[in-house]
């Protein structure tokens, strides 16, 4: 895909140490991250020696080592105003392009309002992964950060 | 040659498709983006036997699209140099021959052959142009046991 690279850097072009993701109502499979199958196609593919076999494993293990446990998150429970601003632009922009909504809109037209309601309501379905300087991060799902105004 | 992989996509989802159903659109998505595509390094995606694992999806800033890892296992067909395959002719010209090993495409130097297209021949592959997105290979036919 053409936009593979600028994917890349994670959103740390903006200045911000948190990057959004998202895992669409499919929580329940996101934690493992894939661990499970990293046991790769090593038998396949002898014939032909202009093909190297990547190794998965080690780039698993190393990607799973900078998330920090849920339990041993030290970052503020507060969601910063910069976090806010960054999810509900998302989550407008999302819904200006037609996602399904979260809430009852209500006669509500506004895409930014509209994610105004539901990220009032805590169902925006997005988790703001807040990167630390030494490159680990932690997971911090919308509905768990504390609003203040 | 055939080979059962273990292989990576990226699906890139626009938000329209979110919602309950959206690790269907994801699947569906898959095989249509990656079934009877070539991928240079492993050559002709067959078939998806199984869908393994899909990951954690990720917002592309700015753009609202999401970005989903899906691991899946897929039959591929290999074409090697010097393999021996069956080919149907597609084409005859004064050149030599086109023919079609399923999704490649092979071309037989000119042959005294009494031939027409959609007769199916076999083949040895005596070159093999790999690119990108597509391969191209040379066949000849003089070899034991080729032709009929």
């Amino acid at each position: 895909m053409a936009d593979d690279g600028d994917f890349d850097d994670g959103g740390g072009d903006m200045g911000m140490d948190d990057d959004i993701d998202d895992d669409e109502f499919n929580e329940d499979d996101q934690d493992p991250d894939g661990d499970q199958n990293t046991q790769t196609d090593k038998q396949q593919l002898q014939g032909d020696d202009r093909m190297e076999i990547f190794n998965e494993d080690d780039a698993n293990a190393a990607q799973a080592a900078l998330r920090t446990d849920p339990s041993k998150r030290t970052t503020t429970p507060y969601m910063t105003k910069y976090e806010r601003a960054r999810v509900l632009g998302t989550r407008a922009l999302q819904i200006a392009m037609c996602a399904p909504l979260m809430v009852e809109p209500d006669g509500e037209t506004d895409p930014l309002q509209i994610a105004m309601r539901e990220l009032k309501e805590k169902k925006i379905p997005m988790i703001i992964r807040r990167y630390l300087p030494d490159g680990s991060y932690e997971d911090w799902s919308v509905d768990e950060l504390i609003l203040t105004d | 040659m055939f080979f059962h992989v273990s292989l990576d996509h990226e699906i890139l989802l626009h938000p329209r498709y979110f919602g309950p159903q959206l690790i269907k659109t994801v699947r569906r998505m898959l095989f249509n983006e990656v079934e009877g595509k070539c991928i240079g390094r492993y050559g002709y995606v067959i078939a998806v036997t199984s869908i393994d694992n899909i990951g954690v999806g990720r917002i592309q800033p700015g753009r609202g699209y999401v970005i989903f890892p899906v691991k899946y296992h897929a039959i591929v067909f290999r074409p090697f140099k010097h393999e021996v395959v069956e080919a149907i002719i597609t084409q005859v010209t004064r050149m030599g021959i086109f023919c079609k090993i399923g999704p490649l495409t092979c071309f037989i130097s000119r042959h005294d052959l009494m031939i027409q297209p959609e007769d199916s021949i076999r083949v040895k592959i005596a070159g093999l142009q790999v690119d990108a997105k597509e391969f191209f290979a040379v066949g000849t036919l003089m070899d034991d046991y080729l032709v009929s």
